[in-house]
Protein backbone atom coordinates (compact mmCIF):
# COMPACT_ATOMS: atom_id res chain seq x y z
CA UNK A 1 0.00 0.00 0.00
CA UNK A 2 0.78 3.61 -0.33
CA UNK A 3 0.68 6.15 3.05
CA UNK A 4 0.78 9.87 1.90
CA UNK A 5 3.19 12.09 3.37
CA UNK A 6 1.85 15.45 3.61
CA UNK A 7 5.30 17.75 2.08
CA UNK A 8 6.90 18.00 -0.88
CA UNK A 9 10.30 16.40 -1.50
CA UNK A 10 11.62 19.63 -2.22
CA UNK A 11 10.42 22.97 -1.22
CA UNK A 12 8.52 24.66 -3.96
CA UNK A 13 7.32 29.00 -3.61
CA UNK A 14 6.35 30.53 -7.10
CA UNK A 15 6.09 33.95 -6.37
CA UNK A 16 4.99 35.02 -9.34
CA UNK A 17 2.83 33.47 -11.39
CA UNK A 18 3.54 32.34 -15.39
CA UNK A 19 1.13 30.70 -17.65
CA UNK A 20 3.13 30.40 -19.96
CA UNK A 21 5.72 28.68 -17.72
CA UNK A 22 2.80 26.60 -16.92
CA UNK A 23 2.29 24.96 -20.37
CA UNK A 24 5.82 23.82 -20.69
CA UNK A 25 6.34 22.42 -17.13
CA UNK A 26 3.59 20.71 -17.46
CA UNK A 27 4.89 18.40 -20.21
CA UNK A 28 6.16 16.79 -17.20
CA UNK A 29 3.11 16.22 -15.71
CA UNK A 30 1.29 14.35 -17.91
CA UNK A 31 3.95 14.43 -21.17
CA UNK A 32 5.26 11.44 -22.88
CA UNK A 33 8.47 11.58 -20.43
CA UNK A 34 6.88 13.04 -17.51
CA UNK A 35 6.96 12.17 -14.01
CA UNK A 36 3.58 9.95 -14.15
CA UNK A 37 4.77 8.25 -17.07
CA UNK A 38 7.96 7.43 -15.37
CA UNK A 39 6.17 6.19 -12.02
CA UNK A 40 3.63 4.28 -14.29
CA UNK A 41 6.24 2.37 -15.77
CA UNK A 42 7.95 1.08 -13.15
CA UNK A 43 4.94 0.66 -10.53
CA UNK A 44 3.96 -1.70 -13.36
CA UNK A 45 6.92 -3.37 -14.72
CA UNK A 46 8.01 -4.06 -11.21
CA UNK A 47 5.77 -6.93 -10.92
CA UNK A 48 7.85 -8.86 -13.64
CA UNK A 49 11.83 -8.66 -12.14
CA UNK A 50 12.86 -11.62 -11.38
CA UNK A 51 15.37 -10.62 -8.62
CA UNK A 52 14.43 -8.95 -5.45
CA UNK A 53 17.07 -6.44 -6.33
CA UNK A 54 15.52 -4.50 -9.02
CA UNK A 55 11.55 -5.66 -7.04
CA UNK A 56 13.13 -2.85 -5.36
CA UNK A 57 14.37 -0.69 -7.29
CA UNK A 58 11.40 -0.32 -9.06
CA UNK A 59 9.29 0.37 -6.28
CA UNK A 60 11.40 2.78 -4.90
CA UNK A 61 11.98 4.51 -8.22
CA UNK A 62 8.34 4.12 -8.99
CA UNK A 63 6.94 6.04 -5.74
CA UNK A 64 9.46 8.85 -6.06
CA UNK A 65 8.26 9.41 -9.29
CA UNK A 66 4.74 10.47 -7.50
CA UNK A 67 6.38 12.52 -5.54
CA UNK A 68 8.18 14.41 -8.82
CA UNK A 69 4.34 14.35 -9.84
CA UNK A 70 3.23 16.36 -6.85
CA UNK A 71 6.12 18.94 -6.90
CA UNK A 72 5.21 19.06 -11.29
CA UNK A 73 1.62 19.57 -9.94
CA UNK A 74 2.37 22.27 -7.35
CA UNK A 75 4.57 24.22 -9.68
CA UNK A 76 1.52 24.27 -12.88
CA UNK A 77 -0.68 24.85 -10.17
CA UNK A 78 1.42 27.84 -8.65
CA UNK A 79 2.17 28.99 -11.73
CA UNK A 80 -1.73 29.76 -12.59
CA UNK A 81 -2.94 31.56 -9.39
CA UNK A 82 -5.12 34.62 -9.89
CA UNK A 83 -5.25 35.38 -13.15
CA UNK A 84 -6.96 37.48 -15.02
CA UNK A 85 -9.04 36.72 -18.78
CA UNK A 86 -6.06 39.19 -20.06
CA UNK A 87 -3.37 37.35 -18.89
CA UNK A 88 -4.77 34.31 -19.91
CA UNK A 89 -5.61 35.32 -23.31
CA UNK A 90 -2.00 36.75 -23.21
CA UNK A 91 -0.18 33.93 -22.31
CA UNK A 92 -1.98 32.15 -25.06
CA UNK A 93 -3.17 29.60 -22.09
CA UNK A 94 -6.45 30.07 -22.90
CA UNK A 95 -7.04 27.06 -25.23
CA UNK A 96 -5.76 25.14 -21.63
CA UNK A 97 -8.48 27.26 -19.86
CA UNK A 98 -11.58 26.61 -21.80
CA UNK A 99 -11.48 23.33 -20.84
CA UNK A 100 -9.66 22.79 -17.65
CA UNK A 101 -10.14 26.17 -15.80
CA UNK A 102 -7.36 26.65 -13.63
CA UNK A 103 -7.26 23.05 -12.43
CA UNK A 104 -4.72 20.63 -13.07
CA UNK A 105 -4.80 17.82 -15.85
CA UNK A 106 -1.97 15.61 -17.29
CA UNK A 107 -1.02 16.63 -20.99
CA UNK A 108 1.78 17.30 -22.47
CA UNK A 109 2.63 20.82 -23.53
CA UNK A 110 0.97 20.19 -27.09
CA UNK A 111 -2.32 19.24 -25.41
CA UNK A 112 -1.98 15.53 -26.01
CA UNK A 113 -3.54 13.87 -22.84
CA UNK A 114 -1.70 11.62 -20.90
CA UNK A 115 -2.08 7.93 -22.60
CA UNK A 116 -0.57 4.68 -20.98
CA UNK A 117 0.89 3.84 -24.50
CA UNK A 118 3.74 6.47 -23.44
CA UNK A 119 4.82 3.49 -20.88
CA UNK A 120 6.41 0.21 -21.61
CA UNK A 121 5.93 -3.09 -19.75
CA UNK A 122 7.36 -5.89 -21.82
CA UNK A 123 7.94 -8.69 -18.87
CA UNK A 124 11.26 -9.19 -19.83
CA UNK A 125 14.29 -7.82 -17.60
CA UNK A 126 16.82 -6.91 -20.12
CA UNK A 127 14.08 -4.97 -22.30
CA UNK A 128 12.09 -2.97 -19.94
CA UNK A 129 15.56 -1.56 -17.60
CA UNK A 130 16.80 -0.55 -21.27
CA UNK A 131 13.14 1.04 -21.35
CA UNK A 132 13.81 2.69 -18.09
CA UNK A 133 17.23 4.01 -18.72
CA UNK A 134 15.96 5.60 -21.84
CA UNK A 135 12.95 7.11 -20.05
CA UNK A 136 15.64 8.73 -17.71
CA UNK A 137 17.73 10.18 -19.83
CA UNK A 138 14.59 11.59 -22.00
CA UNK A 139 13.01 12.86 -18.93
CA UNK A 140 16.84 15.00 -18.12
CA UNK A 141 16.34 16.21 -21.80
CA UNK A 142 12.83 17.64 -21.11
CA UNK A 143 14.20 19.34 -17.43
CA UNK A 144 17.25 20.86 -19.72
CA UNK A 145 14.82 21.84 -22.72
CA UNK A 146 12.53 23.38 -19.73
CA UNK A 147 16.00 25.30 -18.47
CA UNK A 148 16.48 26.93 -21.58
CA UNK A 149 12.83 28.33 -21.75
CA UNK A 150 12.60 29.88 -18.03
CA UNK A 151 14.42 32.80 -16.12
CA UNK A 152 12.50 32.51 -13.16
CA UNK A 153 14.97 31.13 -10.39
CA UNK A 154 11.75 30.46 -8.36
CA UNK A 155 11.09 27.86 -11.29
CA UNK A 156 14.76 26.95 -11.81
CA UNK A 157 15.62 25.44 -8.71
CA UNK A 158 13.27 22.81 -8.31
CA UNK A 159 13.61 21.72 -12.06
CA UNK A 160 17.30 21.49 -11.39
CA UNK A 161 16.64 19.43 -8.67
CA UNK A 162 14.13 17.32 -10.52
CA UNK A 163 16.72 16.80 -13.13
CA UNK A 164 19.42 15.76 -10.66
CA UNK A 165 17.18 13.04 -9.83
CA UNK A 166 16.65 11.73 -13.61
CA UNK A 167 20.74 11.32 -13.39
CA UNK A 168 20.71 9.24 -10.29
CA UNK A 169 17.62 7.24 -11.24
CA UNK A 170 19.57 6.05 -14.58
CA UNK A 171 23.21 5.58 -12.21
CA UNK A 172 20.68 3.19 -9.93
CA UNK A 173 18.87 1.54 -13.12
CA UNK A 174 22.83 0.72 -14.72
CA UNK A 175 23.42 -0.66 -11.42
CA UNK A 176 20.88 -2.85 -12.01
CA UNK A 177 21.10 -3.84 -14.99
CA UNK A 178 24.38 -4.84 -14.47
CA UNK A 179 23.14 -7.35 -11.56
CA UNK A 180 20.68 -8.73 -13.83
CA UNK A 181 23.13 -9.64 -16.29
CA UNK A 182 25.07 -10.71 -14.14
CA UNK A 183 22.87 -13.38 -13.26
CA UNK A 184 21.77 -14.15 -16.59
CA UNK A 185 23.49 -16.90 -19.38
CA UNK A 186 27.07 -14.91 -19.57
CA UNK A 187 26.91 -16.35 -22.91
CA UNK A 188 23.88 -15.26 -24.63
CA UNK A 189 22.04 -12.73 -22.10
CA UNK A 190 18.42 -14.08 -24.10
CA UNK A 191 18.83 -17.22 -23.66
CA UNK A 192 15.82 -17.15 -21.85
CA UNK A 193 13.70 -14.46 -19.66
CA UNK A 194 14.49 -15.77 -15.69
CA UNK A 195 10.95 -14.32 -14.55
CA UNK A 196 9.06 -16.50 -17.35
CA UNK A 197 10.90 -19.38 -18.46
CA UNK A 198 10.92 -20.76 -14.76
CA UNK A 199 13.03 -23.77 -15.92
CA UNK A 200 15.96 -22.55 -17.27
CA UNK A 201 16.50 -20.30 -14.33
CA UNK A 202 20.07 -20.62 -12.61
CA UNK A 203 19.86 -21.86 -9.15
CA UNK B 1 11.57 31.92 5.98
CA UNK B 2 9.63 30.54 9.29
CA UNK B 3 10.60 28.59 11.75
CA UNK B 4 7.88 26.02 10.46
CA UNK B 5 9.46 26.36 6.63
CA UNK B 6 13.01 26.05 8.33
CA UNK B 7 12.16 23.14 10.26
CA UNK B 8 10.15 21.00 7.64
CA UNK B 9 13.72 22.66 4.99
CA UNK B 10 16.30 20.42 7.38
CA UNK B 11 13.63 17.30 8.03
CA UNK B 12 13.25 17.49 4.14
CA UNK B 13 17.14 17.41 3.85
CA UNK B 14 17.69 14.41 5.89
CA UNK B 15 14.98 12.82 4.47
CA UNK B 16 17.03 13.24 1.12
CA UNK B 17 20.39 12.31 2.54
CA UNK B 18 18.11 8.54 3.60
CA UNK B 19 16.42 8.51 0.32
CA UNK B 20 19.39 8.68 -1.17
CA UNK B 21 21.47 5.78 1.06
CA UNK B 22 18.21 3.43 0.47
CA UNK B 23 18.36 3.69 -3.55
CA UNK B 24 21.87 2.76 -3.32
CA UNK B 25 21.27 0.09 -0.92
CA UNK B 26 19.00 -1.59 -3.48
CA UNK B 27 21.83 -2.03 -5.88
CA UNK B 28 23.92 -2.25 -3.17
CA UNK B 29 22.85 -4.19 -0.23
CA UNK B 30 25.81 -5.37 1.61
CA UNK B 31 27.50 -2.74 1.92
CA UNK B 32 27.69 -2.12 5.65
CA UNK B 33 29.18 1.74 5.66
CA UNK B 34 26.59 2.93 3.13
CA UNK B 35 23.64 0.78 5.81
CA UNK B 36 24.84 2.28 9.15
CA UNK B 37 24.58 6.22 7.70
CA UNK B 38 21.03 4.85 6.48
CA UNK B 39 20.45 4.04 10.43
CA UNK B 40 22.45 6.90 11.55
CA UNK B 41 19.86 9.33 9.13
CA UNK B 42 16.94 7.35 10.51
CA UNK B 43 17.11 8.03 14.25
CA UNK B 44 18.03 11.42 12.99
CA UNK B 45 14.93 11.80 10.46
CA UNK B 46 12.43 10.15 13.19
CA UNK B 47 13.86 12.74 15.67
CA UNK B 48 12.88 15.90 13.45
CA UNK B 49 9.91 14.58 12.26
CA UNK B 50 8.37 14.38 15.86
CA UNK B 51 9.66 17.67 16.76
CA UNK B 52 7.99 18.84 13.59
CA UNK B 53 4.79 16.94 13.90
CA UNK B 54 4.43 18.28 18.08
CA UNK B 55 4.54 21.54 16.83
CA UNK B 56 2.56 22.04 13.87
CA UNK B 57 0.45 18.76 13.41
CA UNK B 58 0.87 15.38 11.84
CA UNK B 59 2.76 14.59 8.60
CA UNK B 60 1.25 11.66 7.50
CA UNK B 61 -1.99 9.99 7.12
CA UNK B 62 -1.96 7.78 9.44
CA UNK B 63 -0.76 9.67 12.63
CA UNK B 64 -3.48 12.36 11.80
CA UNK B 65 -7.06 12.56 12.94
CA UNK B 66 -9.83 15.42 11.86
CA UNK B 67 -8.91 18.87 11.96
CA UNK B 68 -5.26 18.73 12.81
CA UNK B 69 -4.70 17.15 9.60
CA UNK B 70 -7.00 18.56 7.63
CA UNK B 71 -5.23 22.13 8.47
CA UNK B 72 -4.03 24.75 5.70
CA UNK B 73 -1.24 24.47 4.23
CA UNK B 74 -1.22 21.35 1.98
CA UNK B 75 2.00 20.95 0.33
CA UNK B 76 0.94 22.69 -2.98
CA UNK B 77 -0.21 25.85 -1.44
CA UNK B 78 2.02 29.05 -1.25
CA UNK B 79 3.29 30.02 1.90
CA UNK B 80 4.24 33.24 3.16
CA UNK B 81 7.94 33.68 3.78
CA UNK B 82 7.28 37.07 6.92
Amino acid sequence: MFTYEKKLQYPINIKKPDPKAAMIIISQYGGPDGELSASMNYLSQRYGMPYPELKGLLTDIGTEELGHFEMIGTMVYQLTRNLTPEQIKQAGFDTYFVDHTAGIYPQAASGAPWTASYIQSKGDVIADLHNDLAAEQKARTTYDNILRLVDDPDIIDPIRFLREREIVHYQRFGEGLRLATDKLYSKNFYAFNPSFDKCAVKK
Amino acid sequence: MTRKQRMLRELSAAQFAKWELHLYLDTHPSDMRAAALFAEYEKKCEAMRAAYEEEFGPLTAPTGEGAEWLKNPWPWDIERCD
